[in-house]
């Protein structure tokens, strides 16, 4: 195998860059990270117990409808982040402190006090009918979306090397936003039984899942992943990365979003507007989501470039399967055409995945999990017959 | 393999960066994040308490209970959460209005319920279990508009109060049952219930149903 060595320079810098392969260990007791996390969920944990404690017994059948349906509902969100979770892709643990940090601290220990406080700080200064109107849009947009990136802070104190792109800040933020609003929505379900006095508890939680479920389409998760991907603009942690401006207005659009969905009421104004008004600002939102997406993306896509090369000369993997691998939509779309199998290509795919990851676990030298990770891209191409058949 | 010793173990913290056990170089990224956190808990509250309420109930204010319900709120109270007639639209199923003074609390809560007052104050002190309270016998309350609702007064350690209970509608039994529910809730400090008193009567005479109702 004859490898031209600017490539491998180049893979090895992909892997130093992005920290692809780097373990993550959570449990690191010399890191002030990890005890300013232990600190938020410890204190969100016992805020969530005085909350709900009092009432559990009369409101078990709410909280149980709450925590079963929006228990189920993360089941497609999972997936659906999952295959976003994609180039140098984040691990799973990393990705579950991310998303209870979301739930409990920011939720419980930051959102709860500093909401309160902020929404009595409009009345006092706007008047009760003001802070009615705008109260909600005004407070959750900072206390919430900051309380939510402090997670990603947090993360990258713990894993410094994993944590660098934009892209990364986009994963890690939309897991921690979801966190958040699964939580946040059970605490609805909860608050909507105390506020019937316990009347029909699984209708009601019923009809919370059904409104919050269809508004958390576009909600925290989308959010945060907005909010976050901008933040790591600013903190340019990644080589060329550093854009303050997009990322300040990045952070801003997030703000802006969050602002016009909690205050959709009182921007409709009791009109027509008000009723097409969730329409637009979804599709607002979905289309930002995409564009930043794109844009978060770049870096994460060169890398894969940059980490494939040498395979790419070695012939183990051929160019279009690379701009697949590396590539958006419309580019797995057309190799999917250009291999005239949707199956096949979504095999090759998955399996240069494999190979990029066990080359980036190795460093890129040479390791039993590469050697077998490139035996089965060639068993999936039909190089080997042989290999193919005994499979 | 045979370790080169010159990479260090991951994770290895050399001496001059440790401090009580930490790692120093975590040390930024760390109290950034606690510091933000802490501003965003405390710093809000410490705000909140330092900004006095300026929402004073001035004379021929009247509050907005939804659905055309409404109830005069004592004058010199500060108004903290809740609508005024001619200020915006309150839902009578979800209000809350909070009226508040030196020592004393009025909560004016709005839900749905089907049934009759009785039955829903009945269903509230379930829903609340066994509050440190000792409550008195139930008695009748009629407003100036015919509303009738059920009192109830309470005892506890931090202080005196009353739970009256409306629905919503006068009429039929079938109109009263089907009509949206309110709780006045009146908490004041120990001994200061009866200088409010007054007050709080002519509060709960001043309540309205809604026209459509």
């Amino acid at each position: 195998m004859t490898v031209v060595p600017e490539e491998k320079a180049a893979q090895l810098s992909a892997i130093e860059e992005s920290g692809w392969g780097a373990p993550y260990r959570f449990l690191r007791p010399d890191n002030v990270s990890f005890w300013v996390y232990v600190l938020g969920v410890g204190g969100g944990a016992l805020t969530m117990l005085r909350y709900y404690g009092p009432g559990a017994a009369f409101y078990t059948p709410a909280l149980a409808g709450g925590v079963v349906l929006f228990g189920l509902y993360l089941v497609p969100w999972f997936l659906l982040l999952r295959h976003h979770n994609r180039f140098t892709a984040q691990p799973g643990a990393l990705l579950a402190t991310g998303f209870i940090w979301g739930g409990i601290a920011a939720t419980f220990w930051i959102a709860l006090p500093a909401n309160a406080a902020l929404l009595d700080i409009w009345a006092k200064v706007g008047g009760t009918s003001f802070a009615a109107d705008w109260g909600a849009g005004l407070t959750a947009p900072i206390n919430e979306e900051w309380g939510k990136a402090i997670g990603l802070v947090l993360l990258i104190g713990l894993a410094p090397r994993l944590v660098r792109s934009a892209y990364d800040g986009f994963i890690i933020g939309a897991y921690i936003g979801l966190g958040f609003q699964v939580f946040e929505d059970v605490l609805y379900v909860y608050n909507g039984a105390t506020q019937l006095y316990g009347v029909d508890q699984l209708g009601s939680s019923l009809q919370v899942f059904v409104i919050r479920g269809a508004a958390g389409i576009v909600s925290h998760a989308l959010f945060s992943a907005i909010f976050c991907a901008g933040l790591m603009w600013v903190l340019g942690r990644a080589r060329g990365e550093r854009k303050v401006l997009r990322g300040v207005l990045t952070m801003l659009m997030a703000m802006v979003f969050h602002f016009a969905w909690d205050d959709m009421g009182a921007l409709g104004g009791g009109t027509l507007v008000a009723a097409v008004l969730p329409f637009v600002i979804a599709a607002v939102e979905l289309v930002a989501l995409f564009y930043v997406l794109r844009h978060a993306a770049g870096t994460e896509r060169l890398w894969i470039r940059e980490l494939l090369g040498p395979e790419v000369e070695a012939g183990v993997i051929d160019p279009p399967l690379l701009d697949a691998v590396s590539g958006l939509r419309k580019d797995r779309t057309k190799y999917r055409k250009h291999l005239h199998s949707r199956t096949k290509a979504r095999h090759l795919v998955e399996a240069t995945n494999d190979l990029a990851q066990e080359i980036a676990r190795a460093g890129g030298a040479e390791s039993p999990g590469v050697a077998h990770a490139r035996t089965e891209l060639s068993r999936l191409r039909g190089d080997d017959p042989a290999l193919s058949e005994s499979r | 393999m045979v370790a080169s010793g010159q990479e260090a173990p991951r994770d290895w913290v050399p001496v001059e960066h440790r401090f009580l056990g930490l790692d120093r170089r975590t040390f930024k990224v760390g109290f950034s994040a606690l510091a933000l956190a802490l501003v965003l808990i405390y710093g809000l509250q410490g705000l909140n308490a330092a900004i006095p309420w300026h929402n004073e109930i001035r004379a021929g204010q009247v509050l907005d209970l939804g659905g055309g319900a409404t109830a005069v709120p004592p004058t010199g109270w500060q108004l903290e959460n809740g609508t005024l007639t001619g200020d915006g639209a309150a839902s009578a199923t979800n209000l809350q209005v909070v009226l508040a003074t030196g020592g004393a609390t009025i909560e004016l809560d709005g839900t749905s319920y089907d049934g009759s007052a009785a039955g829903f104050l009945d269903q509230v002190e379930r829903s609340e279990g066994d509050p440190p309270s000792v409550s008195g016998a139930q008695g009748s309350v009629v407003t100036d508009a015919g509303l009738v609702g059920v009192v109830e007064g309470r005892t506890g350690p931090s202080g005196d109060g009353i739970d009256v209970a409306f629905k919503m509608a006068v009429g039929t039994t079938q109109a009263i049952d089907s009509a949206p529910a309110l709780l006045v809730r009146v908490r004041a400090a120990s001994g200061q219930f009866e200088k409010y008193q007054d007050a709080i009567a002519a509060l709960l005479r001043s309540i309205t149903p809604g026209v459509t109702r």
